[in-house]
């Protein structure tokens, strides 16, 4: 796993980061730990982690683009619910993450 | 007398204002923002604001968005937050969507001020992950506080570009390049960003950050077929309006970016004088609202304003010979006939569609952004086309010689964001 680790700790306008509670999130099986209520896509880069899905027709990696909820590069599937936009989705412990391809695909129960 | 209903969409410095100016007048407010809190770009904005009002003057922008949030409170505006305005509607209502469901807003008045979107254009290897535009660098780092990079490219050479550079200079990031022509970037890696080419010279980066700008982005105004003109200073169209910033639909205004004020300043002007003419304020208090506005605008910005007046006589608007910003990307895009090097890199991220398809489409007889559309599925994915559709007006304008003022936008339909299906039966559950 790389550990390059990106977060601002310090700002000369912001400040401080505040201290946040941390939390254990699986990705493609591997645990991380995040940043309680920050976006699943900022802890995953926070990790130098930065693909989120696969667009089958040219295999193009993605990741998240506008971060703004927008453009759907950072879909991933979240507790097996596919196309969840990571961006604007908040970390909870527990969580099991997966990289997906295209749209993705329901795998859990039929709702 | 029952109060005006206003529903202003978008609570940044443009729809802030105005939910303030029509809660002075006594209307019924409610303020709707798909973010979580009130404040737009003044939430990911750490830049000094200047020339909005007294008590912001000098705050950085996020401090000012906090202080606009407490005056709404005061105002006593009902927000509706972390909710999506997807549809506008004839018969006055729009359709909103919150996590928990959705329901359609009656309201007197309708003001949008929905913003901008950050201008993109394909280049070689953008698709890769680490590519990423300028407001989402600025969301990153001010708001998630993560750094989109250790070494970083930026496209872009304005006023957006500047800003971002600093911010990324403040926090000790290395700028390996800055490029202005998006025709002479290109990206490479594997599974991710790991160098980029500007002018033939190769720079190693993780990091390539989009900073070409903004584009008005006034959609649920375009979904009533709003009239429009052609702005050559922004490359887009523009909802015509009144000296009241109204539409051509009789309570329907577009204000701030969504219609082309691009400075913060003017954006609230323009929000105070649309919140004062949509709730029916005093002569007096519009008059003095218009002239604040007046003030705020540069004379090039005075003139477009002036040349996309509703009621305008038509040759006033007409832009002979229109040229559009970006030409030099258009002409790069089309070097090298079907085997050029821009024709296997995607143009539609969404739908996976490359610019040779798009051309080949035109060649085959696509005059129109519409007529692209249905040929190739570009513009029809999930980012409802924001980030495709200039590429292609001007990939069009270079193959077929149309003026970019007479290439009409794509026809938008609701819903203005993906939504949920049980959302919409839930609606009409709520009819039945």
């Amino acid at each position: 796993m790389e550990t390059s680790n990106r977060r601002v700790l310090r700002h000369p306008v912001l400040g401080e980061l505040a201290h946040a509670r941390p939390v254990q999130i699986i990705v493609d099986g591997r645990p991380l730990l995040a940043h309680e209520g920050e976006p699943i896509a900022a802890a995953l880069l926070a990790q130098g982690i930065v693909v989120c899905r696969t667009m089958p027709a040219r295999d193009e990696p993605r990741g998240a683009f506008c971060w703004l909820g927008r453009c759907t590069d950072c879909l991933m599937t979240v507790d097996d619910e596919p196309n969840v936009r990571t961006c604007q989705t908040a970390v909870r412990h527990g969580q099991v993450i997966r990289t997906q391809l295209g749209l993705g695909q329901w795998e859990g129960p039929t709702r | 007398m029952t109060a005006v209903e206003v529903a202003v969409i978008g609570a940044g410095p443009a729809g802030i204002a105005a939910a303030l100016a029509a809660s002075e007048t006594g209307a019924r407010v409610t303020l709707i923002d798909e973010h979580p809190a009130p404040g737009g770009q003044l939430r990911w904005r750490i830049v000094a604001l200047r020339g909005v009002d007294d008590a912001l003057d000098g705050l950085p922008a996020f401090r000012a968005a906090e202080q606009l949030e407490a005056r709404l409170s005061q105002a006593g505006a009902s927000m509706l937050m972390s909710t999506v305005a997807w549809g506008l509607f004839d018969d006055g209502r729009l359709g909103v969507a919150r996590l928990d469901g959705g329901f359609l807003l009656q309201a007197d008045k309708f003001v949008v001020a929905s913003g901008s979107v950050d201008i993109v254009l394909p280049f070689p290897g953008w698709t890769l992950p680490g590519v990423m535009t300028a407001r989402a660098a600025q969301i990153l780092l001010h708001l998630h506080r993560v750094v989109p990079g250790h070494r970083v490219a930026v496209l872009g050479q304005g006023l957006d570009a500047a800003e971002l550079v600093g911010d990324l200079e403040a926090v000790g990031v290395d700028i390996v390049v800055q490029v202005a022509d998006p025709a002479e970037v290109a990206a490479s890696g594997g599974e991710r960003l790991e160098r980029v080419s500007a002018h033939g010279e190769s720079h190693e980066a993780d990091a390539l950050v989009i900073a070409l700008g903004r584009q008005p982005d006034p959609e649920l105004a375009l979904q009533l077929q709003v009239e429009l003109g052609y702005s050559s200073r922004l490359g887009c169209h523009l909802p015509l309006r009144n000296e009241l910033l109204e539409t051509s639909r009789p309570g329907l205004f577009v204000i701030g970016e969504a219609a082309g004020a691009l400075d913060v300043a003017e954006a609230f002007a323009e929000g105070r004088l649309a919140g004062l003419a949509a709730s029916g304020a005093t002569p007096e208090r519009v008059t003095a609202a218009r002239e604040a506005l007046d003030r705020t605008r540069s004379p090039a910005r005075t003139a477009e304003v002036e040349q996309l007046r509703l009621g305008a006589s038509v040759d006033a608007r007409l832009d002979e010979g229109a040229s559009s910003p970006w030409q030099s990307w258009a002409q790069a895009a089309t070097a090298g006939g079907q085997n050029g090097p821009f024709s296997r890199v995607t143009l539609c991220r969404c739908e996976q569609v490359t610019v040779g398809e798009v051309r080949q489409a035109i060649v085959e007889g696509a005059v129109t952004v519409d007529d692209i559309k249905r040929r190739t599925r570009a513009g029809m994915g999930l980012c409802q086309g924001i980030f495709c559709t200039r590429a292609m007006a001007l990939l069009l304008q270079a193959q077929q010689h149309i003026s970019p003022a007479d290439l009409r936008p794509m026809t938008e339909r609701p819903p203005a964001r993906p939504l949920p299906l049980t959302h919409l039966v839930e609606l009409s559950e709520q009819q039945g």
